[in-house]
């Protein structure tokens, strides 16, 4: 049988596996026991040496090279990384995995992109290793996991409020009945069965909860649990005088490994990686809810949509369209330092949205031109200049989750939203496509001409 | 019996009647009352927005004094609890609130440009609808409703919801209004097996399929649903007798499977204007005070003890509305 720990490293036997390793110090050392179980993993690739991780530290590096490479590398070859599904690897794996946590939440804390990447890879590392069970192993491994983690069998659907909060989990997923969320058997038929018609109520059962939601709750808990875990370190650190090197020098190597997936692969699936350079802004990329508001809008939606809507879009999507992907903080003026893009091509495109709506919008409610000014960062002043920069944050692109909220009549998606969740990604991923079609004509009239 | 286009806005004079002789602090509600000192005041003195903001009342008598001495265009409390309202600092919680606007809601059967006596049946019916799902879905109970002069506001005060953060609003209000189309396939072990939202009377799935209800019996031919094209809305239009009977699998088939989900996918993307969702996932809105007049349309915003049997045209109109 599979360790607990294998699947939730945050379990008691998973701390009790720490707590025999104690201090730091070996962590650096090669490890012959661990690089016995690597090599003998039934289908490792043990060609080249780099291939094998030789201490606890390598081995936390390969547990997010996994995942970086999973994501980003097309030619992704798993035989390399086999050893992190062979259960006999729990000890260490369990290890490099508190090793993680604690270099990243002393590092860079639960809201960077390391953090997010931890947490990801996490859960994706879980739903591998439940593949590779058989039914019934996974099933009481699953069952055995979620029993520790729920206090009791009725669970309110309030307790997931982190999960649903972080979008880990969605409620309309789940199947809720006074208040709390079915997962058990006995409960869903109880509850339900005299009201399903026509279909058997245990098939449906299997088919609307059954392992798959336990599955899902089980490992979105873990994530989230680790998710808190590297928090708490975070916090704790900023009490404590000194962090331990080695865990410093984890963090600069996990941040290396990331940069190398980018760096090397590129774009990926649109994930963290990538990195969109700032060039001229072309309308054909925009996604429709842009394009919407740019031909102008009625009366009620046009403050939202001019103002907090599209100035940062357009302004991200002009200076800094790779704001997701690198996920550092900037000013305007870090890439517009005379602010002439800003002067010259940004603001009349917004000011000429703002003149198509109904009524224009700027003629009735003049000082909303201070809100514009606040949203790109230059305080509550009436024009950009420089030293009022900082005044108030440049806004980020509104997400396509807020933009349902807050303008819903502008959400008409196309096939391509359905790949992204903010229209800055549009904007990016399309930018590509449409500049490929342009070049593709450009062939086609030259051969005319020829 | 009074129409609404006859409310016209109420006069400075009418408005001093109203807080001087017919309006009482026992209208307040009571879950107001009890919790004065934690609550932000707001008001609207000239009829241009409340722009008299952060005031807090130590006692429901200095509130009193306060209505009765200024008699406000419009009076505003916040739906959030703060250590130090006077300054909105150190938020500790906030009440789960919907709005829904009469003017807003995206299918009305009347042709009105404001307000009238069916769009506010209208509003009521989704009210009850909303209710039906926070009670039976979410198990919440101190759940409260107020007619704000021109639709409803449901104020939840149940503890286990009041500190929740905008993110988790933001996912109930989807739910409640049916915003996202459920799966229709699932897998088990060795098959695929289809459910559509209709054969499952539970969880997302139901309240899906009473808001869809609700949206298609509402429908006209004028009615804009994304991606559903007029041939279609008249096929819509044609077969809907079939949903009222809840002859589901007859509608989809005679609509057509891959159109029907054309007309779901619309109707899910409609809904999220049912409430609005701006109102709710504010952590410190403030909202029109239950008890207090709504100048514009010289209309009380009143507690509404049964939502079941409310009349605004009886039960919210201010006396000197019947005098003039």
């Amino acid at each position: 049988m599979v360790s607990v720990a294998f699947i939730n490293p945050l379990s008691d036997e998973g701390k009790m596996i720490v707590r025999e390793l104690g201090e730091f110090d070996g962590v650096l050392s090669e490890n012959d026991d661990l690089m016995s179980i690597v090599t003998e993993s039934r289908s490792q690739e043990i060609s080249d040496d780099s291939f094998i991780p030789r201490s606890y530290f390598d081995l936390a590096l390969k547990r997010i090279e996994w995942y970086a490479k999973k994501k980003n590398d097309r030619n992704f070859d798993h035989k390399q990384y086999d050893f992190l599904f062979n259960p006999d690897i729990n000890k260490f794996d369990v290890i490099a995995f508190f090793l993680l946590c604690q270099a990243i939440g002393v590092k860079y804390g639960p809201n960077s992109r390391e953090s997010r990447v931890l947490v990801e890879s996490q859960g994706k590392l879980i739903e591998n290793r439940l593949g590779k069970l058989s039914k019934i192993e996974r099933n009481v491994l699953v069952t055995n996991i979620l029993n520790s983690l729920l206090s009791s069998a009725h669970i309110k659907w309030t307790f997931f409020e982190d999960l649903i909060s972080s979008k880990k989990l969605k409620l309309h997923e789940l199947i809720l009945d006074s208040g709390e969320i079915i997962l058990d058997k006995d409960d869903f038929l109880e509850r339900f069965s005299h009201k399903i018609q026509g279909r058997k109520p245990e098939k449906m059962y299997e088919a609307l909860i059954g392992d798959r939601i336990k599955e899902l709750v089980m490992i979105k808990m873990v994530m989230q649990n680790t998710e808190n875990y590297i928090r708490q370190v975070g916090e704790r650190s900023n009490r404590e005088i000194e962090p331990n090197p080695i865990l410093l020098e984890l963090a600069d190597k996990i941040s290396e490994v990331l940069l190398a997936s980018v760096q090397t692969f590129g774009q990926g699936s649109g994930g963290y990686g990538g990195s969109v350079k700032a060039s001229a802004l072309n309308p054909k990329a925009f996604p429709p809810c842009v394009k919407k508001v740019m031909e102008g809008m009625k009366s009620g939606g046009r403050n939202d949509a001019i103002i907090m809507f599209l100035t940062p879009f357009i302004s991200y999507a002009r200076l800094y369209p790779a704001v997701f992907s690198e996920n550092i903080t900037k000013q305007i003026s870090d890439v517009d330092p005379t602010l002439s893009i800003i002067q010259n091509e940004i603001l009349p495109l917004i000011f000429g949205a703002a003149e198509r709506c109904s009524p224009p919008l700027f003629e009735d409610q003049p000082q909303d031109k201070v809100n514009l000014n606040a949203k790109l960062g230059f305080g509550m002043h009436q024009n950009p200049e420089l030293k009022n920069e900082g005044e108030t944050t440049w806004y980020t692109p509104m997400s396509c989750e807020k933009v349902k909220i807050h303008l819903p009549s502008l959400c008409k998606p196309d096939e391509t939203c359905k790949k992204i969740g903010n229209p800055l990604s549009y904007y990016n991923r399309k930018i590509w496509v449409v500049k490929k079609e342009s070049k593709a004509e450009s062939a086609v009239e030259e051969d005319i001409k020829d | 019996m009074v129409k609404i286009e006859y409310l016209t806005p109420a006069s400075p004079e009418e408005r001093k009647r109203y807080y001087r002789e017919e309006w009482n602090i026992k209208q307040v509600p009571e879950y107001i009352i009890q919790s004065i000192q934690e609550r932000e005041f707001g008001f609207d003195h000239v009829g241009r927005g409340p722009n008299d903001r952060y005031k807090v009342f130590r006692t429901p008598d200095l509130l009193k004094r306060f209505l009765k001495v200024r008699t406000p265009f419009a009076a505003y409390c916040s739906v959030a609890f703060y250590d130090k309202p006077r300054r909105r600092d150190r938020w500790t919680k906030a009440e789960l609130v919907f709005d829904v606007d009469a003017k807003d809601i995206p299918v009305r059967t009347c042709e009105c440009e404001g307000v009238c006596e069916i769009c506010l049946n209208e509003a009521r019916e989704i009210v009850l609808g909303i209710i039906d799902t926070l009670k039976g879905d979410l198990g919440l109970q101190n759940i409260h409703v107020v007619y704000s002069g021109r639709g409803y506001h449901i104020r939840v005060l149940d503890n286990d919801v009041m500190s929740v953060n905008t993110d988790v609003r933001s996912q109930i209000v989807k739910y409640l209004v049916g915003a996202d189309v459920p799966e229709n396939e699932y897998s088990l072990d060795f098959e695929k097996v289809s459910y559509e939202h209709f054969v499952i009377p539970f969880g997302y799935p139901n309240v899906f399929t009473k808001r869809v209800k609700y949206a298609i019996l509402h429908l006209n031919e004028n009615s804009e649903l994304d991606e559903v094209n007029k041939k279609l809305l008249k096929d819509v239009l044609k077969h809907r007798q079939l949903i009222e009977l809840d002859n589901w699998g007859m509608f989809k088939n005679k609509i057509g499977p891959q159109r029907y989900r054309k007309v779901i996918k619309g109707i899910a993307s409609m809904n999220m204007s049912l409430v609005d969702a701006k109102v709710s996932i504010d952590l410190k809105r403030i909202l029109r005070l239950p008890s207090s007049l709504h100048s514009m349309v010289s209309m009380k915003c009143t507690e509404v003890k049964n939502i079941e049997t409310f009349d605004p045209f009886d039960d919210a109109v201010p006396k000197f509305v019947y005098e003039r």
